[in-house]
């Protein structure tokens, strides 16, 4: 490895209503982004189960970004007022297992905010990229 | 005791309940027993079971009212038992008009060892209140822990897992007919020791529904201290959304997506 940059592993969960079309602006305003999130399309940021978060994780996600609209945006008016109780929860519940804080991020990110996805993605990206590869992961190769 | 068995023996005797799931001794052992009306002499070897003999009642009498739905069932509880009689009525799996309570209080040594928060029920037949215990040293000493040694700790109790799945199976709060934990697309399959994230899936659906009666712990045969994990489940759920497992009144903050948004994302 030696100098080699660590290139995480970035998994995503948008919005189709929100941060969805957003990540879409961000693409034809040409904002540019790095390439190491992977996103996955969903209904409603609040049909993301921590489920999903964790095997995530187990599968070898460094990072776990979702993003949804901001509370009162809601396309199905209060789907995100869950995301963000069970986002907040498993947060807090890795992080008494001892997992680094911030490998799970939840951002409200709207439609019109392009600029604010680029930055959320890029900001993640280097956190992440800080971090290191996952432990959980280590564990679920060694294994 | 006999304040307990009178009140058994005149509620089958008024045919008040179908019967009585409580403990008898067999073959020297306390063992859960089901009290009917038709053997109604036995209802004088019943028994308060000992601290350290506790089976899942609130599990049997699901079983037994999914058998028999219109019939009311009186149950011997403890505090926690109680608590979790409360969760399933609020889930939907029990009718609390067909259920009567025998309650019987831990002695001290029984709520220090639980460090429980509510070591008797509503209704007491059978014991002496004795004092809460309001913060857990257990979970404590592993908040105090820096996050790689608490990994580090965790990981070498996870790694000892035999997917025996002997939590799930003696939780009176697992009343699934599908469980995650047997999902192909949510959990490796074929792999001992599981999935790092097991245990975590398990602690996800714990949260706010944990009666912390720790039963899970006390099966485990890899000594996995699981109930530590489901306390600190219990007690975020405390925080975040002041939602006390087991409270008769509140709504539990996972049934319903609530008037407004409390909670602020946490920054990056």
């Amino acid at each position: 490895m030696g100098d080699q940059m660590f290139e995480p592993k970035i998994l995503g969960f948008f919005c189709n209503w929100c941060t969805y079309a957003g990540a879409d602006l961000a693409g034809v305003s040409r904002l540019q982004y790095p390439p190491n999130i992977r996103v996955i399309r969903v209904m409603c940021s609040g049909s993301v189960s921590p489920h999903h978060v964790l095997r995530a994780f187990q599968k070898g996600a460094d990072g776990v970004l979702i993003g949804g609209c901001h509370i009162g945006d809601c396309h199905y008016l209060r789907g995100n007022y869950m995301t963000i109780k069970r986002m907040r929860f498993l947060q807090d519940l890795l992080k008494f297992i001892g997992l680094e804080e911030g490998r799970l991020h939840l951002e409200w990110i709207s439609a019109a905010e392009g600029p604010k996805l680029a930055q959320t993605v890029r900001d993640f990206t280097a956190k992440i990229q800080n971090l290191g590869p996952s432990p959980l992961k280590r564990t679920a190769q060694a294994a | 005791m006999q304040k307990l068995r009178d009140k058994v023996r005149k509620l089958l005797a008024d045919g008040k309940v179908a019967g009585y799931i409580g403990y008898k001794m067999v073959e020297a052992h306390p063992l859960p027993y089901f009290f009917t009306k038709d053997r109604l002499t036995e209802v004088d070897e019943a028994i308060v079971a000992p601290g350290d003999a506790r089976y899942p009642l609130d599990k049997l009498l699901l079983q037994v009212a999914a058998r028999y739905p219109k019939d009311a069932f009186a149950i011997q509880v403890r505090g926690c038992d109680e608590r979790g009689l409360i969760e399933l009525y609020k889930w939907g799996q029990l009718d609390p008009d067909q259920v009567v309570l025998v309650g019987v209080a831990c002695p001290q040594e029984q709520a220090d060892y639980c460090e429980c928060p509510g070591p008797f029920p509503a209704v007491i037949d059978y014991g002496e209140k004795c004092q809460p215990v309001a913060q857990s040293k257990r979970v404590a000493r592993v908040e105090s822990l820096a996050g790689t040694d608490a990994f580090k700790e965790w990981l070498a109790h996870f790694g000892r897992c035999v997917k025996c799945y002997g939590c799930r199976d003696v939780c009176p709060m697992c009343f699934c007919k599908e469980c995650s934990l047997e999902h192909p697309d949510l959990m490796s399959t074929g792999l001992v020791p599981p999935d790092t994230i097991f245990q975590l899936v398990r602690a996800i659906h714990m949260a706010g529904r944990c009666i912390d009666c720790g039963l899970c712990e006390e099966t485990c045969p890899a000594d996995i201290p699981l109930r530590v994990l489901y306390k600190k489940a219990n007690a975020l759920v405390k925080d975040l959304f002041d939602y006390e497992t087991g409270s008769p009144t509140a709504v539990s903050p996972w049934k319903v997506l609530g008037e407004e948004a409390t909670l602020e994302t946490k920054p990056m």
